[in-house]
């Protein structure tokens, strides 16, 4: 006989011997759980799945409490959403793991690369260069010009240098880009427009079309590509290949329209009377002077390198050359005087090399090429005398750390000296023209709403307008997101969280090498790959690629070197996938976490106790459904584990079955093959 | 005068901790008279003790014996020094009824227990009808004495209710409170009664097994349960109207969770102690899937009481919130700890203040249930001790561990040092449990370390409600309790720690520093010796940076120079 009861007040009947979370299931009621599987005697122990009987107030385990004729059991009410959040917020402050890599985490676009690194190790680079464009849609630049977060954040630097991720973008995009073609839903008739064909407007108007939307770019250059095209020299990005990478957009029916400068050949309201949605991505074209007296006498570094470009890499030589400034922007204009057969070009900064913005691999390649550098070094004056310019400048010395965490430089009185030059370049920064009727900050960038791309209306904003000037990547992160918020808003598609719900283990920093969870049997110990280089005199007098891409045969053995630290189970954990259901925090109730502790004896079967919620599941599966009982519970309290007897490892014909593999609901037992 | 016939010697676990042995040993050195070996009569503070019958059948106690010629031969001479009296309180307050042999009798002797009325309860039930057995017990009003107080005679007529006879009686004997000894008392003085209360239980629910599940921490009593029971079956008392049981003893490996009932049935059954959800409740599926009742020693040890005098007769003591009499093992700070036996509803003030003889001014507050139960105030010392009126204090009567906590203690330490006890317990199934009670634990170290928030206290508040309604045990449910009270009765404690840095009882070794009063030293040196870390210069200085405040420097000085003050205060 069935029972009738009520689940929120809904009317429902559970068959004899169903639980509370058998008949809502039966209803279609969603009631979350980890430790439920049906093979199995009740193991009764994640209590995510609790609910509440309303005339008691007890909380009861759905997966196991049998309803009662009449008995009203509350499932969603904000009391049982609570005790469910606590249930899996406390699994997760125990959880050990990582959900994704570091690298990935680092990325700002959060490109797998993991993923990308294996598949591309595998020889298998159209796979990869899908994987890649999933968030990165210019890998041929990118994967020449990224400062590369991801690498910082590699747990091979705990004890050595990191796998040289980039290299794998860069030699997918060189080998498979021209026949990548991605499957593009059909339009959905919406369209955008995108005010400049930078990273951020292309980022933009690839990942509109590849959610439905068109889009045409306005573009203030003759060519697009922004800073990549005019900003970013050719030794470091060529612009053939740029071209190449920019043919994708024609392909996929991106229109541009060249030498439309909003506020001059265009206007915002013009376009948001033509088009649904208005993406600004205008980017940082203001140079910020030396602020002295006679800066107006300065060259600026952007002005310094778009020039050369624009005439084919030929220019006049700009003799005894002086670039005050120490960002990525001054090491190109360094360079590329060296290029321009320049007698002497010496690099002025006002603090320490270690505190110098650019790129270490930049520097060390500049001094290599015979550029100078004079640190605690700043201008006070640049005047012309004699027919040469005069650039006065003061010592330095470090006070005390500033709000950007670098040690402030103070004048040391009565240091002034004087150097004299031809070419005096300032490569300080660079500011935004935000367009006119658009709000800006006290910065004086584009403002936007806490998804950090919507301005108002369907107006939006992606790229260096937004943040200040920033890197390519940061830019077409900054445009995917432009898209996906455009999307949500004219086609009702819900915006994804950038990373859902993530456990780290934590940065390399904070690590030691024995603290590593390494569950792939075959980690190559061999050193770093080396790059290629020109020979330097070359370097010195062309603007060819400085160094070339690496060979698959390199690539295949960097692979090797990837720890593979995301887990295993990313997409299917259920912790996870309920976590990110309840809103959760994983850092909600800070405190220990389990230790990592993990079994690789076995050549096919991992385990992972860091990410073990002791639900005991594996247990019952291998007793009571493959009748062989490996596994058993552990110690107590907070120590309690799944181990084997004494420890010993899982025997060879656990391959055959994998029972517990499949019922495990994180990734404390997995395959160790991964995918 | 009188003259010595026989002795006692009271040798239960404690009066062999006290150095019983030794006294036994010179005592026989000394006399040729019999010397029984009895169990515990419950003044712990006053073991080890002698017992001089005589022959008028008066006796005379001696306590805290020595094992020295002097000591024995005074008492072999009946001198008056060392003699022993029940404080009279305690003797007003006290009613010995489940404890009346204890220490009186040999455990081991069968037939000492019969000549006290032993297994007339037995016999009185065979000549009743099983369910009038039952009717007598649910009459008496007896709850269990475990701690959860359902009452025993419904309890006993489920089992009654199911048929046939494969069915199983536990004894639950696994006593893991820290601090109680009730049961290792009664099971050490008086195995036969608790054996008793088996055999009736068994004749009456038709069970036809019988386990003992006792910890293994528990030697003495297992030995004396074992001779027991081998005297049993020698005299087939094991044999109830023609119908014999089985008794059989199982030892617990320690394990705390081992007492909730459907944890102990799977480590009887060899599996790993868990608890499981209820129902199926073990009456209708417990031991080895068979129907299955578990009753408490103490439970077991009022039975034979209720076949004897009747159930009404029994009920005539105690209150509405409990019939009968309730052990209680009574520590802390307090001047006669040991095991008492009072009416129900006798109030704490009575039991804290009368029979243990607390220090009227020196006393904060009282633990009941051990370090699942929480704690009472002082102020609310006129509450009587029965199920209901403690855990509507957010305590509970637990097994009848009760401590009684000095004005000198933190209750934020005290907090803490239970939930250090319970959070290792856990089983480790229920996530609240395992993790929530680790976290509380957590936060509660940072706070005595001086590094707690006032957001930490709703955290330990909403965490703690959520521990408790979120397990599936007893463990799990009540572990929170000592935080839960403290933050109720004592918050302005916890506030003093994480807004001020201060512990008022001057506990909290994070917020402390030794000072030393150099009016009062006597320059011996005693503390420099005695300070494991040399914080003590040779000028008597206390370096606070060296100084673990360990104490040791403080409890060696004989002219209580040293003592301890709030960090930074001046000294």
């Amino acid at each position: 006989m069935s029972i009738e009861f009520l689940i929120d007040g809904k009317a429902v009947t559970a068959e004899p011997g169903q639980t509370v979370m058998d008949a809502a299931k039966a209803h279609g009621i969603h009631i979350p759980g980890l430790c439920g599987e049906p093979r199995i005697s009740k193991t009764t122990s994640c209590f995510v799945c609790v609910v509440r009987d309303k005339k008691t107030g007890k909380f009861l385990p759905s997966c196991s409490a049998r309803p009662a004729p009449g008995q009203e059991i509350e499932v969603n009410h904000p009391d049982v959403l609570a005790m469910r959040r606590t249930a899996l917020n406390l699994l997760l402050s125990e959880h050990n793991g990582d959900c994704e890599a570091p690298c990935t985490l680092a990325c700002p676009a959060h490109a797998a690369v993991e993923e990308y690194v294996r598949a591309a190790a595998h020889g298998d680079f159209a796979k990869a260069l899908g994987i890649i464009k999933e968030r990165i849609p210019l890998p041929m630049t990118i994967g020449r010009v990224c400062p590369r977060f991801c690498e910082k954040q590699c747990r091979r630097n705990v004890d050595g240098e990191p796998v040289a991720i980039n290299e794998f973008k860069r030699l997918s995009a060189d080998m498979c880009y021209d026949s990548y073609m991605e499957e593009l839903p059909p339009a959905s008739g919406k369209r955008a427009a995108i005010v400049g064909g930078g990273p951020a407007g292309l980022s933009a108007a690839y990942y509109l079309r590849r959610l439905g939307i068109e889009s045409t770019i306005f573009e203030m250059m003759p060519k697009a590509g922004g800073m990549t095209r005019y900003g970013i020299p050719e030794y470091r990005m060529p612009k053939a290949l740029l071209d190449r990478e920019l043919a994708h957009w024609d392909k996929i029916g991106v229109k541009f329209e060249y030498n439309r400068k909003l506020g001059e050949t265009l206007t915002l309201d013009e376009l948001r009377r033509a088009f649904d949605a208005v993406i600004v991505a205008v980017g940082c074209w203001q140079a910020s002077g030396m602020r002295c007296e006679g800066e107006e006498l300065a060259v600026s570094g952007i002005g310094f390198l778009r020039n050369v470009i624009e005439n084919d890499c030929r220019a006049d030589n700009p003799g005894r050359v002086l670039v005050v400034g120490g960002g990525n922007t001054a090491m190109d204009c360094v360079r590329t005087s060296v290029r321009l057969g320049a007698s002497e070009v010496t690099c002025i900064y006002r603090r320490s090399e270690a505190e110098m913005p650019a790129e270490k691999l930049e520097i060390r390649e500049a001094r290599e090429e015979g550029v100078k550098f004079q640190f605690l070094t700043a201008p006070v004056k640049l005047e012309r005398r004699d027919g040469q310019l005069v650039l006065t400048c003061q010592k330095m010395v470090l006070g005390e750390p500033d709000a950007s965490g670098r040690r402030k430089p103070v004048p040391e009185p009565g240091s002034d000296f004087e150097i004299a030059a031809d070419t005096v370049i300032a490569a300080i920064g660079q500011k935004t023209i935000p367009p006119s009727d658009i709000p800006v900050t006290r910065h004086g960038t584009v403002a936007v709403g806490t998804d950090g791309v919507t301005v108002a209306g369907n107006i939006y904003a992606a790229g260096d307008c937004v943040s200040g000037a920033a890197t390519v990547v940061e830019a077409v992160a900054s445009g995917r997101r432009a898209a996906l918020a455009a999307a949500r808003d004219l086609l009702g598609q819900p915006m994804p969280e950038e990373v859902p719900v993530n456990v780290t283990r934590g940065k390399w920093q904070d690590l030691s090498r024995d603290e590593l969870v390494v569950l792939r049997s075959d980690l190559s110990e061999a050193p770093r790959q080396k790059l290629s280089y020109l020979p330097l005199a070359e370097r010195k007098t062309t603007f060819k690629e400085v160094c070339a891409t690496m060979t698959p045969e390199q690539i295949a053995a960097e692979g090797r070197r990837c720890i593979e630290c995301s887990c295993s189970d990313k997409h299917d954990c259920k912790l996870r996938k309920f976590a990110a259901e309840a809103g959760c925090k994983v850092d909600a109730y800070p405190g220990v976490k389990q230790p990592p502790v993990y079994d690789v004896r076995h050549p096919e079967i991992i385990q992972d106790r860091g990410k073990c919620i002791k639900c005991g599941v594996c247990v019952k599966i291998c007793k009571e459904v493959v009748n062989r009982s490996l596994l058993s519970l552990q110690k107590r309290g907070f120590k309690s584990c799944v181990s084997t007897a004494f420890g010993t490892a899982f025997p060879d014909s656990c391959r055959e079955c994998g029972e517990c593999i499949n019922a495990c609901p994180t990734g404390a037992l997995d395959w160790r093959k991964k995918r | 005068m009188s003259k010595i016939i026989s002795l006692k010697i009271g040798l239960a676990s404690c009066g062999v901790a006290a150095g019983g042995e030794a006294v036994l040993a010179e005592l026989k050195k000394w006399t040729q008279l019999p010397v029984t070996e009895v169990g515990c009569i419950g003044h712990c503070y006053a073991e080890p003790l002698v017992e001089a019958c005589l022959d008028d059948g008066s006796s005379v106690m001696y306590g805290n014996v020595k094992p020295t010629e002097a000591c024995v031969k005074n008492i072999l001479a009946l001198g008056e020094e060392g003699r022993f009296v029940i404080p009279a309180a305690r003797r007003a307050k006290e009613l010995v009824k489940v404890l009346a042999l204890a220490g009186h009798i040999s455990p081991v002797v069968l037939k000492e227990y019969t000549d006290h009325e032993g297994y007339a309860g037995l016999r009185k039930a065979l000549s009743m009808k099983p369910e009038e057995v039952i009717d007598e017990v649910k009459l008496s009003g007896l709850r269990g004495r475990g701690g959860g107080g359902f009452p025993t005679g419904n309890k006993w007529s489920f089992l009654a209710a199911k048929p046939g006879f494969d069915k199983t009686v536990i004894c639950n004997a696994d006593e893991g409170d820290p601090g109680a000894f009730m049961d290792r008392s009664l099971m050490e003085s008086v195995p036969h009664q608790v054996l008793e209360g088996m055999l009736i239980a068994a004749y009456a629910t038709g069970a036809s097994r019988l386990i003992i599940y006792c910890r293994a921490e528990y030697p003495m009593a297992i030995k004396h349960l074992k001779i027991a029971i081998g005297q049993i079956y020698e005299e087939k008392l094991n044999v109830l109207n023609g119908r014999a049981v089985e008794i059989s003893i199982k030892e617990g490996a320690g394990a705390f969770v081992c007492g909730e009932e459907t944890a102990l049935i799977a480590s009887l059954e060899g599996q790993r102690g868990m608890p499981r959800f209820r129902p199926p409740f073990p009456t209708d599926r417990g031991y080895q899937d068979k129907p299955t009742m578990i009753n408490n020693v103490e439970t077991f040890g009022n039975v034979p009481l209720i076949l004897r005098e009747g159930g009404a007769k029994f009920a005539e003591v105690g209150s509405a919130g409990g019939r009968g009499t309730k052990l209680f093992a009574l520590a802390g700070d307090l001047k006669y700890p040991g095991l008492v036996e009072v009416p129900m509803g006798t109030t704490l003030r009575e039991i804290v203040f009368e029979i243990g003889g607390a220090a009227p001014d020196r006393v904060k507050a009282v633990q009941t249930g051990g370090p699942s139960g929480g704690c009472i105030p002082v102020e609310l010392f006129d509450t009587p001790v029965d199920y209901d009126s403690l855990r509507s204090l957010g305590a509970i009567m637990g097994s009848g561990g009760m401590i009684v906590i000095g004005q000198d203690r933190c209750m934020v330490e005290t907090a803490r040092y239970f939930l250090d006890f319970t959070h290792r317990e856990s089983c480790g199934k229920c996530t609240f449990c395992r993790i929530g009670t680790t976290r509380m634990f957590e936060i509660l170290e940072r706070i005595v370390a001086g590094k707690g928030t006032e957001a930490d206290l709703d955290t330990l508040e909403d965490l703690g409600k959520k521990v408790k309604a979120g397990s599936l045990c007893g463990l799990g449910q009540t572990a929170p309790n000592p935080v839960l009270a403290t933050l109720r009765y004592y918050r302005n404690e916890y506030l003093e720690h994480v807004r001020e840095h201060k512990c008022r009882a001057m506990q909290c070794s994070a917020m402390v520093d030794l000072t030393l009063d150099r009016d009062k030293c006597v320059k011996c040196r005693l503390c420099i010796r005695s300070c494991p870390v040399g914080a003590i210069s040779a000028d008597f200085v206390i370096d606070p940076a060296v100084c673990t405040r360990c104490n040791s420097c403080l409890d060696s000085c004989p002219k209580h120079a040293i003592r301890r003050i709030a960090t930074g205060e001046k000294k």
